[in-house]
């Protein structure tokens, strides 16, 4: 790079006659983000920035140039520095508006030779989208509408920063949305309009529907934990309940005492069943 | 070679919240400040011929361009030529005219024109030369240029040369330049309907000098011809130059003789000098003689003189003759007591003054003497006006009057109609240090509380009681404010009332203009009380320190202004001592159960001390101004302890330690797999920042500051120590920032942020050399050896933009995660960054393990891009921060934060969100109706419930 940045320096002596001082705009494009790039604070402001070489004095040629926003909604750099050839980071601020940073390479007569896109956090040679260079062989500018010494390239706008939190606001259908709510509904509906829909059928298809729900699994477990066969948490931990150890022996017992008992509970099951 | 752009995940993943929109200007209050107005450069102005109404435009004492909405007196938009321009910027010039929508600026050699309207630039030029002498808009124009824009007319002068150039109103560039190489003095230019004048001061052979008016042509810039007064005798220095109009019909300069009895008039272009005796009734001496004439082409020819004495002013009206140029006198305004201020302005061809007394403001015509308005002023305020511009408008034969008065604090105010509708408080930009004033009846109860501790059991029974009776007497008051209490709380934005949480606190301000301010945080920043506690305007202050109920002002020659923080009285003034102070040293050390015991320590340049560190048992470390660093303990401020000498080319620019302030929740940090990194806390630590400005190194020493043992130390080379460089210390982590070059293609441009975490150990549940001891010494233990040295792990970022000023918030218990607090003087806002974002233990170059992500990290990117979310200050403009305060308050969650140094900026920061307060989101009115509701449910369900029950116990059997 070394090589590289020596030869510009050449190539900016040669050019120095017919660029004497050189105008850099920045002009910042409508973009969906921003479609019109006159509502930009007048805050707005692009900044070059680099670090002359030790011993090469801190304030002088004046390493931090700073543009402001035009009524054009451009940034304008009048007379940058000659003296070394200079790489700088190219930094636009706009309030809310992300811009991305550009390396701005100048020769040492003070003239642009190259711009592009750069990372943040990245090797300084890795560079992105290259906006516009001095063609080094030819000796004249790629752009065509650029004269002169001017130099126009065009800011990337990259995002908006989002400074508000959004308050979540009450509404009764999102309250319809939750879960928890709609699980309750259905079981409103169930124990409301389940009696309703059992009465209103003929008497056959209600036979039929209550053969079902005997042999489905799902009402025989819940039919099971009415009658007594789940364990009440809440009756144990109250104290009034046994312990399901307890249940358990006590069931062992029974079973062992007869088989006609449990044939009687299993009817008495039953006859809860049946009245739904 | 290319590669996207990584934006962290860290927005996804933070809990951060920001602040939500309707909560912006109730938990936040920022001052946007211009600075004291200039008064030659402050005027009213439509900001485009469209529009109907004017704003008011202000170059400030701080080079700050301002225009300012006469209506509320917010801020339209504001440029800092300061911040632009590289040369130091001298008292600004800023011109504007009717019919123009521009305005332009001057300060040092730059002239810039500013859109009127928004405030975007339209153009700026550097004009060699030297500085900017005078500028002055030309309200002629070409027929061919467009109507809006004026050229304007630059005058620099530089040794001996005087440089006149006609600027193009659309693109700045010289149209012409007249050169003078004469050696006379330049002086101003000024411009009548058909010439341009330049106006230098000629010296003449023995002493004073001769007014030289040189003629130019408005197209070329040539010389026409020129005219020399002579002035000699009572003209000495520009000073002795009263006026120069300008933009008028017939353009005038006025002066005096040396005995201030005659007014001298001469017509610019004329060679006729009119001398007016002055008629000074009231016999005494004349302070200040200030000319009032409209500023416009088509206006009369007319204008004011007026006498200021040392009690009172007059003023009296001259008429010019524009065929002969002959000066007239026409009436006066009688001498009356007490200030005075008069302003000008001009409806068409009618002139108006506005005549500002302390019992009245008067609008007469210049033709006439005849009041045509008159009000009573306003005594609200006692800050003397210093000088006014005023706009007036005519209904009919009635007429209305607003003025934008200056005042002697700096402070700037609206006046309609004898009315005060706004005052910005602009003196606030001097502000230099503050301090969080410490309320007195918290300290009683403290001290109570500390009688209980102490006394034997019944004693302490005793006086408990009896404090409970004496404090019923507050009962009846509180239980009649009850209702309103509730009423209030259910309907009010804000869910409790959190003042009496230590939310809305008071903080005492010192300007360097010799003035002290206390205001309310809780009250949008209002200004509680304003004092001018010195007449002066470069008060050397040094700090501000707060004891409960009142507050210190130390200033550099060793005095100090002891005022009550109630009221601002001033209850004690030390007398300067002859020593030159460089710092104080304010020192806070908890003493008893919660009282705690302030002091100030003063230090000389060279980083001795001026006393003995008697109040303190700690230690004290000073920066000495030739860059070393000293250690002081207690009872010797002869000689150091110890004496840390950076390496060679390097020197001390900074220290920082751990704020008094600093809290510790937990002292390891639980990893994900419960294991535990033990943190290093040490009290002592000092983080020094040391600069090489000729190789561009900067190096960071973490010391240890009773044994000034160096603990860490990291160098960094290519840094750019013209930029700022800021560090802050807190609990077992640092940070510090810089703007860092690539010293080779390879390595990455741009500013850094750098954090570290200090832990005992590099190993899980292991303390160290520490093992399991209790306490440690900084300077010896058993085993001989001294302190262990902390295991550093450190993280470097890249960030978008410069920070010139780090704190860390505080709260009261240090539970709530910290948030590092950043000013960002390139796009005026402060960021609080998260401290588990800035974790140094984030996983690099692979996903964190489930273990890391329990714990909270997340992939290290090495841009941290600034979250919006982060933002404290969100869309505000805070400009010129130079300092931010954090103060815990009775909520664990919040903590206060205030910004000053240019703005005046406070919020409340809420790091781990608002937890314990119930926030606008709560609302209590839904509470009750869910309460409500569910009432009538169970009571509609309970009897159709009771009823099955009963059917079912029935039924079964």
């Amino acid at each position: 790079m070394h090589l590289r940045l020596s030869s510009l320096l050449g190539l900016g002596l040669s050019l120095s006659y017919l660029a004497t001082a050189s105008l850099l705009t920045i002009t910042i494009p409508p973009s969906t983000n921003l479609p019109n790039p006159h509502s930009l604070p007048a805050s707005t402001h692009a900044t070059l920035t680099t670090l002359p070489a030790p011993g090469a004095g801190d304030r002088d040629p004046p390493h931090i140039l700073t543009a402001s926003l035009t009524r054009g909604a451009t940034l304008v750099f009048r007379d940058l520095p000659a003296g070394h050839p200079e790489t700088y980071l190219l930094d636009i601020r706009a309030g809310e508006y992300v811009f991305a940073p550009y390396r701005v390479d100048v020769a040492a007569d003070g003239s642009v030779t190259g711009i592009w896109e750069t990372f943040r956090g990245n090797p300084w040679e890795n560079r992105g989208a290259q906006k516009y260079v001095v063609d080094v062989v030819a000796g004249e500018e790629k752009r065509p509408e650029t004269a002169g010494g001017d130099v126009l390239v065009e800011a990337k706008l990259l995002g908006k920063k989002a400074f508000y939190e959004e308050r979540a606001s009450f509404s009764p259908l999102s309250l319809l949305k939750n879960p928890m709510i709609l699980m309750a509904i259905v079981a409103l509906v169930l124990t409301f309009g389940m009696p309703k829909l059992m009465e209103n059928m003929d008497p056959e298809m209600r036979a039929e529907f209550e053969q079902q729900s005997r042999s489905s699994p799902l009402t025989g477990a819940t039919n099971n934990a009415t009658a007594g066969g789940g364990f009440d948490l809440a009756g144990w931990m109250a104290g009034t309940a046994p312990s399901p150890m307890a249940v358990a022996q006590a069931r062992e017992a029974q079973e062992r005492e007869s088989a006609s008992g449990r044939e009687a509970a299993a009817a008495a099951a039953g006859n809860v069943r049946k009245r739904g | 070679m290319r590669l996207q752009v990584v934006l962290p995940l860290a927005a996804c993943l933070s809990p951060v919240v920001a602040i939500y929109s309707d909560e912006v200007n109730h938990i936040d209050f920022h001052h946007a400040l211009l600075g004291a107005p200039s008064p030659d450069s402050t005027f009213f102005l439509k900001p485009s011929s469209s529009s109907n109404a004017s704003l008011l435009y202000t170059i400030s004492e701080k080079s700050i361009v301002g225009a300012v909405n006469p209506r509320d007196g917010s801020l339209i938009w504001r440029q800092d030529l300061g911040r632009f321009s590289s040369s130091p910027a001298g008292p600004g010039i800023l011109r504007g005219l009717d019919g123009n929508s521009a305005v332009v600026s001057a300060a040092g050699d730059s002239i810039s024109s500013w859109s009127a309207q928004d405030g975007k630039l339209i153009w700026e030029s550097r004009l060699d030369g030297g500085a900017v002498a005078d500028l002055e808009l030309l309200e002629l124009h070409d027929a061919s240029e467009s109507p809006d824009s004026r050229d304007a007319i630059a005058l620099t002068s530089s040794d001996g040369t005087g440089v006149v150039r006609r600027l193009d109103g659309d693109l700045g560039k010289t149209k012409w330049e007249y050169k003078d190489t004469s050696g006379d003095m330049a002086f101003q230019v000024s411009s009548s309907p058909t010439e341009i004048f330049y106006i230098s001061l000629q010296p003449a052979l023995l002493k004073g000098y001769r007014i030289k008016v040189t003629a130019l042509d408005p197209v070329t810039g040539r010389q026409s011809r020129h005219v020399i007064l002579n002035s000699e005798s009572d003209v000495t220095s520009q000073e002795s130059i009263l006026f120069v109009g300008a933009n008028t019909a017939s353009p005038l300069i006025v002066w005096t003789d040396k005995s201030l009895k005659t007014l001298k008039v001469n017509v610019i272009g004329t060679k006729h000098v009119t001398s007016l005796p002055i008629d000074n009734a009231s016999g005494l001496d004349i302070g200040e003689i200030t000319v009032h004439a409209p500023r416009k082409l088509n206006s009369l020819a007319h204008f004011l003189v007026h006498y200021k004495t040392k009690s009172g002013a007059w003023a009296e009206v001259y008429h010019v003759d524009m065929k002969s140029s002959a000066v007239t006198k026409a009436y006066n305004l009688p001498y009356l007591q007490g200030q005075s201020v008069v302003a000008t302005n001009n409806i068409n061809a009618n002139v108006y003054f506005t005549r500002m007394t302390d019992a009245e403001a008067v609008v007469v015509s210049s033709a006439s003497h005849g009041i045509l308005g008159r009000w009573k002023a306003d005594v609200s305020t006692s800050d003397p006006a210093l000088h006014a511009v005023a706009d007036v408008v005519t209904k009919g034969k009635s007429v209305a009057v607003r003025s934008a008065v200056i005042h002697e604090s700096g402070d700037w105010s609206l006046i309609r109609n004898g009315h005060t509708e706004w005052t910005r408080p602009e003196a606030l930009v001097h502000t230099v240090a503050a301090a969080w004033a410490v309320e007195e009846d918290l300290e009683d109860l403290a001290h109570e509380l500390e009688i209980e501790g102490h006394e034997s059991l019944v004693g302490a029974y005793i006086h408990r009681v009896k404090r409970h009776l004496r404090d019923l007497q507050y009962f009846p008051e509180w239980l009649k404010d009850l209702p309103k209490r509730i009423v209030t709380s259910i309907l009010s934005d804000e869910v409790s009332n959190l003042d009496s949480f230590g939310v809305a606190q008071s903080i005492i301000l010192a300007t360097d203009k010799g003035r002290v301010y206390a205001l309310d945080t809780g009250r949008h920043g209002i200004i509680k009380w304003a004092i001018q506690a010195e007449k002066t305007s470069d008060w050397d202050v040094k700090a501000v320190l707060a004891n409960p109920g009142l507050a210190e002002v130390f200033l550099g020659d060793g005095s100090s202004v002891r005022v009550k923080s109630s009221t601002g009285e001033i209850l004690a003034k030390s007398p300067p001592t002859d020593v030159k102070l460089q710092t104080i040293a304010t020192i806070n050390q908890p003493a008893g159960l919660s009282a705690s015991q302030n002091g100030a320590i003063g230090i000389r340049g060279d980083g001795t001390l001026v006393a003995p560190l008697d109040i303190l048992s700690g230690f004290l470390v000073t920066t000495t101004s030739d860059g070393r660093l000293l250690g002081w303990a207690r009872k010797d401020s002869k000689f150091p302890v110890w004496d840390f000498v950076p390496p060679a080319g390097q020197k001390v620019v900074k220290a920082v330690s751990r704020p008094s302030h600093d809290p510790v929740a937990s002292i390891g940090k639980v990893l994900g797999d419960r294991s535990v990194l033990y943190k290093y806390l040490n009290p002592n630590l000092v983080l020094v920042t040391a600069v090489n400005e000729q190789e561009h190194i900067a190096a960071f020493y973490l010391l240890d500051g009773v044994s000034g043992k160096v603990l860490h130390s990291v160098s960094r080379a290519g840094v750019d120590p013209t930029q700022p460089i800021t560090s802050a210390i807190s609990e077992n982590w640092f940070a510090y920032s810089f703007f860092g070059d690539a010293l080779e293609e390879s390595s990455a441009k741009g500013y850094q942020l750098v954090v570290s975490e200090l832990y005992e150990s590099p190993l899980v549940n292991d303390r160290g050399p520490l093992g399991s001891a209790g306490n440690f010494s900084s300077l010896h233990n058993e085993r001989g050896d001294s302190l262990p040295l902390p295991h550093v792990v450190s993280q470097s970022f890249v960030i978008a933009e410069p920070i010139s000023h780090m704190a860390v918030t505080q709260t009261r218990q240090g539970i709530t995660i910290r948030q590092l607090l950043c000013v960002l003087p390139s796009s005026n806002a402060i960021v609080g960054i998260p401290r588990h974002v800035l974790d140094p233990r984030r996983p690099v170059d692979r996903d964190p393990t489930s273990a890391e992500a329990e714990e909270g990290l997340f992939r290290y990117a090495p841009f941290l891009e600034f979250d919006g979310r982060w933002y404290l200050s969100h869309s505000r403009d805070v400009a010129g921060i130079k300092t931010v305060l954090s103060q815990p308050t009775l909520l664990e969650s919040t903590s206060l934060i205030f910004a000053f140094g240019g703005d005046i900026f406070g919020t409340r920061a809420t790091p781990s969100q608002a937890f314990d307060i119930l926030g606008k989101s709560f609302s209590k009115l839904q509470l009750v109706l869910t309460v409500v509701a569910l009432t009538g449910g169970v009571m509609f369900l309970a009897p159709m419930a009771r009823a099955k029950q009963v059917n079912m116990l029935w039924k079964s059997t």
